[in-house]
């Protein structure tokens, strides 16, 4: 089974193609071992049996007839539970929506339906996609298999705690303020905040639409790539999509990084904010690393990571709050505590500070672009701190103050975290690389050749 | 923060439902509100603001100038 468990989009869709593995087995395994471990992981809070094993089945006909629709046909893979699947519920991890039933599919979900890919169901998130891990909740929260009862990072918890422990070998998240890159970072698997537009929205439940990304979550960067290949796609029906071409993001993956122009934005973590040593060191050594594989690596100075995190906070709660006054009016006590509050943050900003958080935004990204106008890839910190306890709020809520995500969800630039090492403790360490706006492709290659040197994504978490 | 205040500050943002608990942390967020607001840079000017920008479709067979 654990041959099964850990086994990468990439090998799953070869041994599938070629008749070595069977849809209908790998699915059945992968729902034992879901039935086995969630309930010491939380990362699903609904699974979907029925549906999967009909995909399955599905999957199996067709692949044996040679009708193979592309490396996602009979991949099992699970939802982010605020992304729509038509006739499953969408709770968002919440009370407000236990009872709300989808009633059709989220773009991204058709797009995964469309490619033959099977759904194995929902997972967990921080209620709404904001807060924290919470006890108070109708469900619990995911708990990372690495360590003791750790933190996974959120808010896309369940997708990242599923993919570390082997119960699925894809999922989405969303992230609006670093939700997908925080889990990749905290449970060492590979999480892609791909370019604002080129991943529809539609039919996921926003936090803040200016901020709002889905993005692909795997163990390995391959398979990010080809995960992408899939969701990404314009959609007139979604406000922020944008109609570019959708280049081939695994094509470059073997082409090595000689010559390629690395900004390292060191000042992130080693001055405006003091990462942990062994943080900094690992990042250090990835820098090292990329250019020893040929990569020009540069200093890049960026504004202060404070500057962004101002207007970042500020947009969050003035968008999130917009969304959700007339539940806080009507409902306020349905709400967990850490969602409430995170929400009622932006009952009380002022107009003319919204507005000057959007100006400092437009200055900022102008800043950023242009400081990548001599770089193809910037490498930094994605998280400053290995994860902590789960049970430790404090701890917890300093994670989330100190990160270098936010930057990139202001500028909308594609963003992606991956492992970087291991603590002493054998906790994960991980770094971001930042690409220019639709460069997916360039930020997958520099990846690959990072995975490729260390071999990170090839470690699982211990007695899982 | 007096809670007449509070309750005061609730209602102007359009909650009227609010628990003695979900006034503490209302009153939270405003300090938070107010910490933030003194982080945002003094010169930001309103020609630094985003636009919205219409996008029509390029009339048939005519060339960009």
């Amino acid at each position: 089974m654990s041959d099964l468990a850990f086994l990468s989009i990439t090998e799953a869709s070869r041994r599938m193609r070629t008749g070595k593995l069977s849809p209908i087995s790998y699915t059945e395994a992968l729902l034992d071992r879901i039935q086995r471990l969630n309930e010491r992981f939380h990362a699903f809070i609904r699974t979907t049996p029925d549906l999967a094993m009909a995909a399955a089945r599905q999957a199996e006909r067709e692949i044996g007839a040679g009708n193979w629709r592309g490396p996602l046909h009979g991949v099992p893979f699970a939802l982010k539970d605020i992304i729509d699947w038509s006739g499953l519920p969408t709770t968002a991890h919440s009370k407000l929506l236990a009872d709300n039933i989808a009633a059709s599919d989220a773009v991204v979900s058709g797009r995964l339906k469309a490619a033959g890919a099977i759904m194995m169901g929902k997972l967990a998130t921080h209620e709404f996609a904001i807060g924290g891990p919470s006890f108070d909740l109708p469900w619990p929260p995911a708990v990372n298999p690495w360590g003791g009862k750790h933190f996974p990072g959120g808010s896309s918890s369940g997708s990242g705690v599923a993919l570390a422990a082997g119960l699925i070998p894809a999922a989405l998240g969303t992230d609006t303020g670093g939700s997908v890159r925080n889990p990749a970072s905290m449970c060492a698997i590979v999480g892609m905040k791909p370019t604002y537009g080129l991943v529809s929205r539609r039919g996921v439940f926003p936090l803040a639409n200016s901020l709002d990304h889905v993005g692909p979550m795997t163990r390995n960067v391959r398979d990010n790539a080809l995960l992408l290949q899939v969701l990404a796609g314009h959609d007139g029906d979604d406000p922020g999509s944008a109609e570019v071409p959708i280049p081939d993001y695994a094509a470059g993956l073997e082409e090595g990084v000689k010559g390629v122009r690395i900004g390292l934005v060191r000042h992130f973590y080693a001055d405006d904010c003091h990462a942990h040593p062994e943080q900094i060191a690992a990042l250090d050594q990835a820098a090292e690393v990329l250019r020893s594989l040929g990569a020009g690596v540069e200093e890049v100075r960026l504004a202060p990571l404070d500057e962004y995190a101002t207007a970042t906070r500020i947009i969050i709660r003035c968008e999130a709050f917009a969304i959700h006054r007339q539940w806080l009016a009507t409902r306020p006590e349905d709400y967990g505590d850490l969602a409430r509050q995170r929400i009622l943050d932006g009952a009380v900003v002022s107009a003319a500070d919204y507005i000057d958080a959007l100006r400092l935004r437009a200055r900022l990204t102008r800043q950023t672009l242009a400081a990548f106008a001599d770089i193809d890839v910037a490498l930094t910190a994605s998280n400053m701190d290995p994860t902590c306890p789960i049970d430790d709020a404090e701890a917890c809520a300093r994670l989330y103050a100190r990160q270098a995500r936010q930057p990139f969800n202001i500028t909308g630039q594609p963003a992606l975290a991956m492992p970087a090492g291991f603590t002493q403790d054998g906790l994960p360490l991980s770094l971001q690389l930042i690409g220019q706006p639709f460069g997916e492709a360039m930020v997958y290659r520099v990846a690959a050749a990072y995975e490729r040197a260390t071999a990170w994504t090839e470690r699982h978490p211990p007695g899982v | 923060m007096r809670k007449a205040e509070l309750v005061e500050m609730a209602a102007a943002a359009g909650l009227p439902r609010l628990s003695d608990k979900h006034l503490d942390q209302l009153e939270k967020s405003a300090d938070s509100a107010r910490e933030l607001a003194q982080k945002l840079p003094k010169d930001l000017h309103w020609s630094e603001e985003l636009s919205l920008t219409f996008r029509l479709p390029r009339p048939t067979g005519e060339e960009p100038k």
